[in-house]
């Protein structure tokens, strides 16, 4: 069995092979005169001059800069025997620097995105809720204020209601009760009518036909007489209006589905399986 | 040692209450029937007959502010100049560019920090969805200055840092997260305070480019979510000097974009803890770029004294020059944050008997609870209310005032979420954010003391009197001192100071138009002293938070130099709710305003307390030769603290120290009368 083994042309063929580069890498790495190289380039010294400088604000001088280039053939030589020793390998910190510049690769190619105008308006169409422009309102109101009311209030209201409705010369402004709320709103937004006037409010207008005097509308300031001035109804927004946020939400999406398709992509060149089944799997984990 | 006569009001003066002056509307006793008719009899204009007292109040009471005329003013709202609507923001937030907030395991950039601030909704560091009840107006990152973004590049194993031991180990600290993470952020604080940090993440051959980088990304940032008008994302950073463990820090407020930010690197407590270095740079910011910034110190609570201590940092009595430069650059100063409030001290203040608020925990010491515990001999340079006095006093011997700042809220937030909703309290760190037992971790101990989660203050909120939402508009009334500081409510104060106010116009109508006409705003000086024998009087209005509690009272905190040159302070009470029932006693207290809050379900009703309030205020006992300050404090009704929602919503039960219901407020900047 043995013999039959040394007769095979094919063990014969590999040993020599071994032979051949063991011998070409010892003669190689002891033969005089051709050590590995480190060339420093004009640039590289450019580039360590301007790092200098970026930092201290001046050149440095010859002999900083003598330092510089020291340092950096130091770097090199390190880096080199460190990798030829095999210390890159199982080091956390070279592990998450090498993610960390995978992950800069996908940032780098996603800065550069430029949309054109039909992916624009197409992720604007699809995506209505985040750019609607909000319902917006213009109102006068008057309040009446539980404080200074108590148990008549609703009877109170429905008398400066009907003031407000039959006496068209009064000003609103002298009717109710004194408060910081503003008594007319120029054109507003609702989500900030509510930030004034608390959510139950802000809803109630939606609800409110403009042009006449209504209400009462509760909220937790009390009981407010309300005549919508102007009104603007909730509208999905040209693309010229909101450009700037569409531009900055689309490249958002799309850093994100490039990151996760290129993830995807090297995905299906491994295969990953889990010794113990986990509480939760992995979501990553396409083995069996 | 400085005494002080602590007298309380035998009875407050000019209770121009609201509960009287605002019942205006409908009489109680005449039915709105009649009010009605007599309405349609009086066609010109209606307002006699929706009032009590009928033609007596109808020719006393200005309706309008001197010399404007009623028919001319239907809109008074178009053309107006003046503030209409109160901005509410946040003046102090870190996102994972702070070394601190890094380490203690926040992922959250900038981006997200500001799309929390406008709503959105943002899963945080610790996998928790987080969202605000409503958006913010305006949010400034001011991420620390020293190593910004440097923390980020040690976990992420920047060789520089990996080669020295102590930044190797935080590095794996900072990956195991939760508690580790959290010591090792202490750990980092602690070194920045004794100036034991590791020599790689100051060395500037290190740090210089990857700070330009995270700097101008972050103002990159800002560009893109600056949205004037709507909502302001102002640039900003902070700079971190901490002595001994002596809070000196200072944020730094852009009013400019990013053209002019991103001229120069933020200024660093490695550069210098001098704050005087820092105004130097400021200063040298203006020149360059034409910029303009402010800077508003934060925690003097934490300073050991530091914060308005008499002497400079080389430790030589303040000089002009120096008392001229800190009055021009550091205009504001924080009230309250997530690290409690600074605006006084019991043992300071004993005739006040709301100045507990946000005390325990924090008067231990120092940030650090290092170098020394905080002793009685220390605090009347440790708040603000005896900062102020130091500024007068400071005045008298060198003609100007140092400590001359109004008051501002921020938050502090190290997990860039600005989330100090009592109900929606995602705490000051990572390891603070929701979990059953994050009321109970220790934040830090010393002086045998321990400072607990629970201790932190789910506050507070900058309310900024502005024109307009824009950095600009934002930044100048920041300039003016046109703003207040509130614990977290966002509740509408309004103060004016003048000579003329009288308890009519309290009756006003149109509180803003009578104010800016007959007086100055908040955080103004009081004009020129007309004539002998006049007296400050003030018109001071408030309104609740539309989601928050009603209101109890509203009080005006005077401080003064007596004649013999010592600090004084007195609180008075100006307006509160259910004024019928409650009197103030012969203490010159009023009996308190109760308590609806049903701890065990965290929920209180606003059955009690008044939507709004309104007084005006004369000085009963002013001296016209001698400094003094007002501030208004508005306090609400009882409401739940966040520990309470903690412990009705993971169902647990607290030790009896641990406080489950508070009196939130607001802090109106001051207004100076100096005589001429």
């Amino acid at each position: 069995m043995v013999k039959r083994l040394f007769k095979e042309p094919l063990l014969h063929f590999l040993a020599l092979a071994i032979a051949v580069f063991v011998a070409y890498g010892v003669f190689n790495r002891f033969e005089a005169g051709k050590p590995d190289e480190i060339v420093i380039t004009e640039s590289r010294v450019d580039r360590l001059a301007a790092q200098f400088a970026a930092i201290w604000q001046r050149p440095p001088t010859s002999a900083e800069l003598k330092n510089l280039i020291d340092d950096y053939v130091k770097e090199e030589i390190f880096v080199r025997e460190a990798l030829a020793l095999g210390l890159d390998k199982d080091d956390t910190i070279i592990r998450r620097r090498l993610r960390l510049k995978m992950e800069f690769l996908n940032s780098a190619e996603t800065a550069t995105l430029t949309p054109t105008d039909a992916e624009l308006e197409k992720y604007l169409k699809d995506n209505p809720d985040k750019f609607e422009i909000e319902p917006a309102y213009a109102f006068v109101q008057v309040l009446l204020s539980p404080d200074l009311h108590g148990d008549r209030i609703d009877q109170d209201a429905a008398a400066v209601l009907q003031v407000l409705r039959t006496k068209l010369s009064v000003d609103p402004g002298e009717l109710g009760d004194a408060t910081l709320l503003p008594r007319k709103l120029e054109f507003t937004g609702k989500a900030s009518i509510s930030q004034t006037f608390g959510p139950a409010f802000a809803d109630a207008l939606d609800k409110i036909a403009p042009g006449q005097w209504t209400g009462p509308v509760e909220s937790d300031f009390g009981l407010h007489l309300v005549r919508i001035t102007e009104h603007q109804a909730g509208r999905a927004p040209a693309l010229a209006e909101v450009r700037n946020v569409v531009e900055r939400e689309w490249a958002n999406e799309k850093r994100k589905a490039i990151e996760e398709q290129r993830l995807a992509t090297l995905l299906t060149r491994y295969r990953i399986t889990m010794e113990a089944k986990p509480k939760g799997a992995p979501r990553l984990a396409n083995g069996p | 040692m400085m005494k002080q006569k602590r007298t309380i009001i035998p009875a407050s003066i000019a209770i121009a209450v609201a509960g009287l002056a605002l019942a205006v509307a409908v009489p109680g006793n005449a039915s709105a029937q009649s009010a009605t008719s007599r309405a349609a009899a009086d066609d010109v204009s209606v307002k006699g007959a929706f009032d009590p007292d009928d033609g007596i109040a109808r020719d006393t009471r200005p309706e309008t502010p001197a010399g404007v005329e009623a028919k001319k003013r239907y809109s008074p709202y178009a053309g107006r100049k003046y503030p209409t609507r109160v901005f509410f923001g946040d003046t102090h937030h870190h996102t994972a560019n702070s070394g601190d907030a890094f380490m203690a395991g926040n992922r959250l950039t900038p981006e997200q920090s500001y799309r929390f601030a406008r709503g959105e909704e943002v899963v945080s560091s610790s996998g928790v969805p987080a969202k605000l009840s409503r958006p913010l107006d305006f949010l400034v990152i001011s991420d620390h200055a020293e190593g910004l973004g440097v923390m980020l590049q040690v976990y992420d194993g920047n060789p520089a840092f990996a080669s020295d031991p102590t930044l190797e180990r935080w590095g794996k600290a900072m990956k195991a997260g939760g508690q580790e993470a959290a010591a090792t952020m202490r750990e980092l604080v602690s070194a920045q305070a004794q100036g034991k940090l590791p020599a790689p993440v100051k060395d500037p051959k290190v740090v210089v480019p990857i700070m330009k980088s995270v700097w101008q990304e972050y103002t990159a940032t800002a560009e893109k979510f600056n949205d004037p008008g709507r909502f302001t994302a102002m640039i900003g950073f902070e700079w971190t000097s901490v002595p001994g463990g002596n809070n000196l820090h200072r944020n730094v407020l852009f009013r400019d974009n990013k053209d002019k930010a991103d001229q120069i690197l933020p200024f660093s407590s490695w550069q210098s803890e001098d704050p005087e270095k820092l105004w130097d740079w400021m200063d040298k910011y203006e020149q360059k770029t034409g910029g303009k910034l402010l800077a508003i110190p934060h925690n003097a609570n934490l300073s050991n004294g530091r914060m308005f201590e008499l002497v400079d940092f080389a430790g030589k009595p303040l000089s002009k020059d120096y008392a001229e430069r800190r009055a021009r650059w550091e205009v504001l100063q924080e009230m309250m944050q997530t690290k409690g409030s600074s605006e006084t001290h019991p043992a300071l203040s004993p005739n006040d008997e709301f100045a507990d608020f946000g005390i325990a925990g924090w008067e231990y010491g120092n940030l650090t609870l290092e170098d020394k515990p905080l002793s009685r001999d220390m605090m009347p340079t440790n708040y603000l209310r005896w900062g102020l006095l130091q500024g007068l006093m400071q005045e008298s011997k060198l003609g100007v005032n140092p400590f001359k700042f109004g008051f501002i809220g921020g938050t502090d937030v190290h997990n860039s979420l600005t989330s100090i909703e009592e109900d929606n309290f995602y705490g000051k760190h990572v390891d603070q954010e929701p979990s059953p037992t994050r009321w109970e971790h220790v934040a830090k101990q010393g002086f045998g003391k321990t400072r607990y989660n629970w201790h932190y203050t789910a506050a507070g909120y900058a309310a900024v009197w502005a024109t307009e939402n824009t950095r600009e508009a934002l930044w100048d009334a920041m300039k003016r001192k046109e703003v207040y500081a509130t614990s977290g409510t966002r509740m509408t104060v309004r103060l004016f100071a003048g000579w003329d106010f009288t308890p009519d116009d309290a009756r006003s109508r149109y509180v803003a138009e009578t104010g800016y006409a007959k007086g100055v705003p908040m955080g103004a000086d009081l004009p020129k002293l007309p004539a002998a024998g006049k007296a400050p009087s003030f018109l001071i209005a408030a309104m609740k938070d539309a989601l928050g509690g009603n209101l109890d009272r509203i009080q005006i905190v005077k401080g003064w130099l007596d004649k013999a040159g010592k600090p004084q302070e007195k609180i008075y009470n100006v307006a509160w709710s259910d004024a019928q029932r409650r009197k103030t006693g012969n203490d010159g207290k009023l009996p308190p305003v109760g308590d609806t809050v049903d701890v065990a379900h965290a929920t209180w009703t606003n059955t009690i307390g008044a939507s709004e309030l309104v007084g005006t205020w004369k000085d009963p006992d002013f001296d016209q030769s001698v400094r003094a300050f007002y501030y208004a404090r508005v306090i609400e009704i009882p409401t739940p603290r966040w520990t309470a929602y903690d412990a009705f919503r993971f169902g647990i039960k607290m030790p009896p120290e641990v406080p489950m219901k508070h009196q939130e407020r607001a802090w109106t900047s001051p207004v100076w009368y100096t005589p001429s």
